[in-house]
């Protein structure tokens, strides 16, 4: 039965997490929370997103960032984590690309925290409690803008 | 204690709960102990250090924080395991979040500890030179206090 001309299809869209020549964008996750890497990674890779590592502090995420260089396009980056932060993580994975695009994760609370990242060269930021749509909606605009 | 310190963290633990749960809250009767008192079974401390100092609780039963942490993962969760703890610490981390951000717009500065999760049958907390006020939050999936004991700096 050719189910494609029997019926319509009601769900042409692609998956979000698709680039143009039909590959997953690839992304690494550095959070200390067991809940939240799980959070981010369900929302993800259900539109698609191909999670390539994830790391529990800055040393193991700016590790697993130069492993999986270049093969690697988006770092979602906790703040508050152990051994090494968020904004040092950051700012040597920046050091040591500097087109890597890192999103920061953060409570409410962290504003100057945030903002310290951006400067340094972070692409965006989210702010928990984490929101399906949000996460989505700040991932994309970095994804598509560079 | 000043009232002004708890409505942060009352107001706070409304936003997030109701956000992250999507359910009807509804806050129960404040009350004030002075000496040791019992604990649920799990909670979550978090440590304040600054122009006020102490400590938060947020405190459960197992079954309640099972169920929070279910609904929060959206599965369901019977063992207190890794990841249901990760969820309470996420829960008291975020509502900690937004309460320091409103006392510190209120001018008050300190920071915060990340909280720890304490669980056990039969426990019980005492402050010395410091007394505990107690809101009671009532949710479908069971009642959470938040334990309030800081006072300004000497």
């Amino acid at each position: 039965m050719k189910t494609k001309t029997d019926f319509p299809s009601i769900n042409e869209r692609t998956p979000e997490g698709r680039k143009p020549d039909g590959t997953s964008y690839r992304v690494l996750l550095v959070d200390d929370s067991m809940f939240v890497k799980k959070q981010i990674a369900q929302i993800l890779s259900s539109e698609g997103f191909e999670i390539v590592g994830t790391a529990s502090d800055g040393a193991e995420g700016l590790e697993k960032y130069k492993e999986l260089y270049p093969n690697v396009d988006l770092v979602t980056m906790d703040i508050t984590m152990p051994k090494m932060d968020g904004i040092a993580s950051l700012e040597k994975i920046i050091e040591f690309d500097k087109n890597a695009r890192v999103i920061m994760v953060s409570a409410l609370g962290k504003q100057d925290l945030v903002k310290k990242a951006l400067l340094i060269g972070a692409k965006n930021y989210i702010v928990k409690p984490l929101d399906r749509k949000k996460v989505l909606e700040r991932v994309l605009l970095v994804l598509k803008k560079s | 204690m000043r009232v002004e310190y708890i409505n942060p963290f009352v107001e706070a633990a409304f936003n997030i709960l109701k956000e992250v749960l999507g359910t009807e809250i509804t806050r129960g009767e404040l009350y004030l102990k002075s000496s040791s008192q019992p604990v649920l079974g799990v909670t979550a401390i978090v440590g304040l250090t600054g122009d006020v100092e102490g400590r938060v609780l947020f405190d459960m039963s197992k079954e309640t924080a099972l169920a929070i942490a279910s609904a929060m993962n959206g599965e369901e969760m019977t063992k207190l395991d890794d990841l249901a703890k990760a969820t309470i610490n996420e829960l008291a981390n975020m509502i900690t979040a937004q309460s320091v951000t409103k006392l510190s717009d209120l001018g008050y500065k300190f920071n915060i500890t990340p909280p720890a999760i304490f669980t056990g049958e039969k426990m019980e907390v005492s402050d010395v030179s410091i007394e505990a006020l107690i809101v009671p939050i009532e949710m479908p999936l069971g009642k959470l206090e938040i334990n309030v004991a800081v006072k300004e700096k000497d």
